[in-house]
């Protein structure tokens, strides 16, 4: 079944995922719950419950292999030594890395790109943590603002955090990547959310070194519909939130242009992420949480079948 | 004629122009500004930045260049300079002003008609674009026509014009003209004198000057032969007091200006209208004579007198107009203590005797109490070393709310009940010895009190010469007034004025006992003034000047233009009152709240009484002209003209005259004034660009990012 057949199937069974919804819950860990209690029934057929501690299958016993993981019962009725195989044993380190530069405070209806972000790090969290993940948290702009290392006691900190997380100062990648390098030296599943205002080759260059220290990086790339259409018609003076510098636009002559430059970018940081085994998703702030779930599964499914 | 610039410097502002082009294109697009994440995108399309630096409403640029151009330009202060033009006094339209003497100097011979002709040919001869006003003077001035070209209009003004009764005054008359012809658009200004230049009329200090280039021509109308003028200077009143009969004693006096040898003239005295006696008095040129005239009874309020001299060129000051009322003799009660020795009162009660015209009517009492009977009719009490009981002073305190007046003379005796104490100016204190530094002396009087508003001249009584050897002490209360100190501070003579009232306090006696100012000089005519001040007289003036106004509202007013009774003369304050001028004119004073003024304008006997009413002496107020009109002395035109019209700049300016074509820069931009007219167009013009931007943003908003 294609990826998107799957995602709008679970759309339909899950109406709390809509984000102007979400935004009415204050709670992150009553949100998280909600979210992934609701996305989990909705797909309770689906093969990719696969990260659960089930038993997989049996292997003859070979020389070397840890006799605690022998099969006792199954010797006794067969006399022969089998180890007892488990699928997507992880209890891996999971960290969300997330952008609270000022860029991120935007959004043209209820839910700003942050809100989005914080959901979403909040439901993928308690997803992890519900697997017994080590949950740890990175906020950053141009350095990092709050760290919380992986733990599996961490969870409520992480949810702290996150709740606490404001927009405020200019972003960039490279600083606080480079720190995040450093802190996060035992390999893990690292999820980065951002709104990418760098050039791919900035990005790729931030990012891609912890892609060489063996994490698993999953990239949601956020965007506001008004980023992603610039639904705009009034001639206007445009300000950065980051810079503050003004320029005056006149929506109807630049919003051709406009689009072709976002789509040349986000093309081409898709195909670098892609070059560089980074799971990537563009995230819209007006659609549900389903699509950045289901890309999480995805890559937690491909990372369990590794095993 | 050129178009000139007074402050040209200002030109400089037209360099404001620029500031419109600077500010478009500069300035920051201040429409709508839109929050977004990042302009990493929107700064990597080449903007057309070009379209704002390419100005594409010239018109509405022009129009505010131009708008600032004329600000600045109205700052300069242009003015059509109309100095080469060469115009002169004779070409251009005028602004005539007349002024016209209407005093009463103006009476001798034709002069007043001479000037009635004078004003009727400078209207005939009016240009056909003059304008002509017409002010008619004396103390004052009245625009009798103001600024019109209607000759018939003046013409008629000027038939209805009469010789007055007041004295003449040139300041008011020329700042007349002077507002009239700062006033006017008329390129050139006149001004027609038409008087006999008195020298009184004028001291120099007025603060008059005429607009330069204004033409003053002077028309003098005085007689040039000297006049024989006979004058009735004053007239005094004594009274005297025959068998309980009041008696007057007429004293007129003369003065003759002029003349050539001594001549005998016959003195009327009038009495009511009638003439009851006539005196004969030789008077030498340019001297003076008094006659007195036979006593008269008087026994009706009222009574209207006139001293009548033939008349001659100048009759107004031939009569003098005074009225006289028959005595009212204050009635005053001195109350003496039990305990005060017998001759306490001695001093007091002998200067209170001497008066010629028995002004003083005085009750004596021996008690330190005050029956009601005791205060019936009496206008004055005087408490003389005496403690009284408090019921005596409740009904003192009755008698001070009707207006009565107390004065309490403190001795070893004199004393006050508490109850009563808020009724004096201030506390009674001990005695107080002075007899280590040889007493003290009156070191401070309130010569602006009627009390020793006689005595603030040289040579007019010496309080110093008494000394005091004891005198009680007292301190001053709320609203009270101290009259006199003594050398070292301490209070002698203390007032508190309750309503029309008074209670005084004289912290010494009035003997011997205490002092010595009974022994000096001064004491009678200072027991006088306080006995009078206390019974609440005033002294009623016989006669007033032409220029003065009475207040007929006013009680105290009234008392002093010799008003005796209210109810007598058919007056009330809630009725209207009509005023009769000597001239027949009535005049309504309607009731009300507010003054009743009656301008006294006329000389002779203004009679004032309700309407419709004719009460058998109703009240009259006398008024005679001021006596400064009759010095014909005369003033030199040309120095009363140089003083107003300043120095004149054309070598051809006569004097008395300056041309038209001297009109300074200043006054001709200031008579034009285009400046105002300048800044109008430059608001209409920034109230038209702005009216044409918002139109024109409105309809390009959707491509074009600036205007």
């Amino acid at each position: 079944m294609p990826p998107n057949t799957r995602i709008s199937s679970a759309a339909n069974g899950a109406r709390l995922l809509d984000p102007a919804v979400l935004a009415r819950i204050s709670n992150l860990e009553l949100l998280a719950r909600t979210v992934v209690d609701g996305f989990l029934t909705g797909l309770h057929r689906s093969p990719f419950l696969g990260f659960s501690t089930d038993f997989a299958e049996h292997r003859p016993y070979m020389p070397g292999d840890d006799i605690r993981r022998i099969d006792w019962r199954l010797f006794a009725r067969s006399d022969r030594h089998y180890i007892k195989l488990f699928e997507a044993e992880t209890n891996a380190n999971f960290a969300v890395l997330l952008d609270v530069s000022a860029s991120m405070n935007y959004t043209s209806h209820s839910v700003t790109k942050l809100d989005y972000a914080k959901y979403l790090s909040a439901c993928l969290a308690f997803f992890s943590n519900r697997q017994r993940d080590r949950v740890g948290l990175v906020t950053f702009d141009h350095d990092i603002v709050e760290y919380v290392p992986p733990s599996m006691k961490h969870f409520d900190t992480v949810l702290h955090v996150l709740d606490r997380a404001e927009a405020g100062r200019a972003g960039s990648l490279a600083e606080p990547f480079l720190k995040v390098t450093e802190l996060l030296r035992r390999k893990g599943v690292l999820v980065v959310i951002s709104d990418f205002y760098e050039e791919p080759d900035a990005i790729l260059s931030a990012i891609g070194p912890l892609r060489a220290r063996g994490h698993d990086v999953i990239v949601f790339h956020i965007l506001d519909p008004a980023e992603l259409g610039f639904l705009f018609e009034e001639a206007s003076g445009f300000e950065d939130l980051e810079t503050g510098e003004q320029i005056p636009v006149i929506p109807a002559r630049l919003k051709d242009e406009y689009l072709r430059l976002v789509g040349e970018h986000l093309a081409e940081v898709e195909k670098r992420f892609k070059q560089n085994r980074i799971d990537y998703q563009l995230l819209d702030t007006s659609q549900p949480l389903d699509m950045a779930l289901f890309q999480y599964l995805l890559a937690r499914e491909r990372l369990s079948r590794k095993r | 004629m050129s178009l000139a610039l007074l402050v040209p410097l200002f030109l400089l502002g037209v360099a404001g122009v620029a500031i419109p082009i600077v500010v478009h294109l500069t300035r920051k697009q201040r429409r709508n500004v839109v929050a977004f994440p990042s302009l990493m995108f929107l700064q990597k399309i080449p903007y057309q930045e070009q379209r704002r630096r390419r100005i594409q409403h010239w018109f509405l640029l022009s129009l505010r260049a131009l708008a600032l151009s004329l600000v600045a330009f109205a700052f300069a202060r242009p003015f059509v300079d109309q100095s080469s033009l060469g115009l002169g006094a004779s070409t251009g339209p005028r602004e005539v002003v007349v002024l016209l003497d209407q005093s009463y100097s103006m009476q001798i011979g034709d002069q007043f008609e001479r000037a009635l002709d004078e004003a009727r040919s400078v209207f005939d001869n009016l240009g056909p674009l003059d304008r002509a006003s017409l002010v008619t003077f004396g103390q004052g001035a009245r625009v009798v026509a103001r600024s019109t070209s209607d000759r018939l209009r003046l013409r008629a003004a000027v038939d209805t014009l009469s010789v007055g009764s007041s004295v003449t005054r040139y300041g008011p008359a020329l700042k007349v003209a002077q507002t009239i012809i700062e006033e006017s658009d008329l390129p050139m200004g006149e001004v027609f004198l038409l008087t006999d230049f008195q020298k009184n009329g004028w001291t120099g200090d007025e603060g008059v000057s005429l607009p330069a280039g204004s033409k003053v021509t002077p028309v003098s109308l005085g007689e040039q032969a000297p006049i024989d003028n006979l004058e009735v200077t004053d007239v005094s009143l004594a009274r005297q007091s025959v068998r309980g009969r009041e008696r007057v004693v007429p004293t007129a006096r003369l003065a003759r200006r002029g003349g050539e040898a001594a001549k005998e003239v016959m003195v009327a005295l009038e009495l009511d209208g009638q003439e009851i006696q006539t005196r004969s008095v030789t008077i030498q040129p340019n001297g003076a004579a008094a006659v007195t005239f036979q006593p008269f009874t008087l026994s009706q309020p009222h009574t209207r007198g006139t001293v009548r001299v033939p008349s001659d060129d100048l009759s107004s000051d031939d009569v003098r107009h005074f009225v006289v009322s028959p005595g009212t003799a204050l009635s005053l009660l001195i109350v003496e203590g039990t305990r005060t020795g017998s001759d306490a009162s001695l001093y007091l009660r002998r200067a209170l005797e001497i008066s010629e015209d028995g002004r003083f009517v005085v009750r004596f009492r021996r008690s330190n109490g005050i029956r009601p009977q005791d205060l019936d009719g009496i206008d004055g009490v005087i408490l003389n070393d005496v403690s009284i009981d408090g019921a005596s002073a409740e009904r003192l305190r009755t008698f001070v709310d009707q207006d009565g007046g107390v004065l309490i003379a403190l001795g070893e005796n004199g004393g006050w009940p508490e109850s009563a104490a808020n009724l004096l100016p201030g506390t009674i204190g001990s005695i107080q010895d002075r007899q280590q530094s040889r007493g003290s002396r009156l070191g401070f009087l309130e010569y602006d009190h009627p009390i020793f508003e006689a005595f603030s001249g040289p040579r007019s009584g010496d309080f110093t010469g008494a000394r005091f050897h004891r005198a009680r002490g007292f301190s001053l209360g709320d609203s009270a007034t101290v009259l006199a100190r003594f050398d070292d501070g301490s209070i002698a003579f203390a007032e508190k004025r309750h309503g029309r009232g008074a209670v005084l306090v004289w912290t010494s006696t009035l003997d011997a006992f205490w002092n010595d100012l009974s022994l000096q000089p001064v004491y009678l005519p200072f027991v006088h003034r306080v006995s009078e001040y206390v019974g609440g007289r005033s002294d009623a003036l016989p006669w007033f000047n032409v220029g003065q106004v009475i207040d007929l509202a006013d009680p105290d007013a009234l008392e002093t233009a010799g008003l005796i009774s209210t109810e007598a003369a058919g007056l009330s304050d809630g009725l209207d009152q009509v005023a009769l001028t000597p001239s027949g004119e009535s005049i309504t004073l309607p009731a009300g709240e507010g003054p009743r003024y009656l301008a006294l304008d006329e000389s002779g006997f203004y009679t004032v009484r309700p309407p419709g009413s004719e009460p058998e002496r109703p009240f009259v107020i006398a008024v005679n002209v001021e006596l400064e009109e009759s010095d014909l002395a005369r003033l030199d035109p040309e120095e009363l003209i140089a003083q107003i019209t300043g120095p004149s700049i054309g070598p051809q300016a006569g004097p008395g005259f300056t041309d038209g074509t001297d009109l300074r820069r200043e006054d001709q931009e200031r008579r034009q004034s285009l400046w105002r007219w300048i800044l109008v167009a430059a608001f209409a013009l920034l109230v038209t660009e702005t009216l044409l931007s918002n139109w024109a943003s409105r309809r390009g908003s959707t491509g074009v990012a600036a205007g």
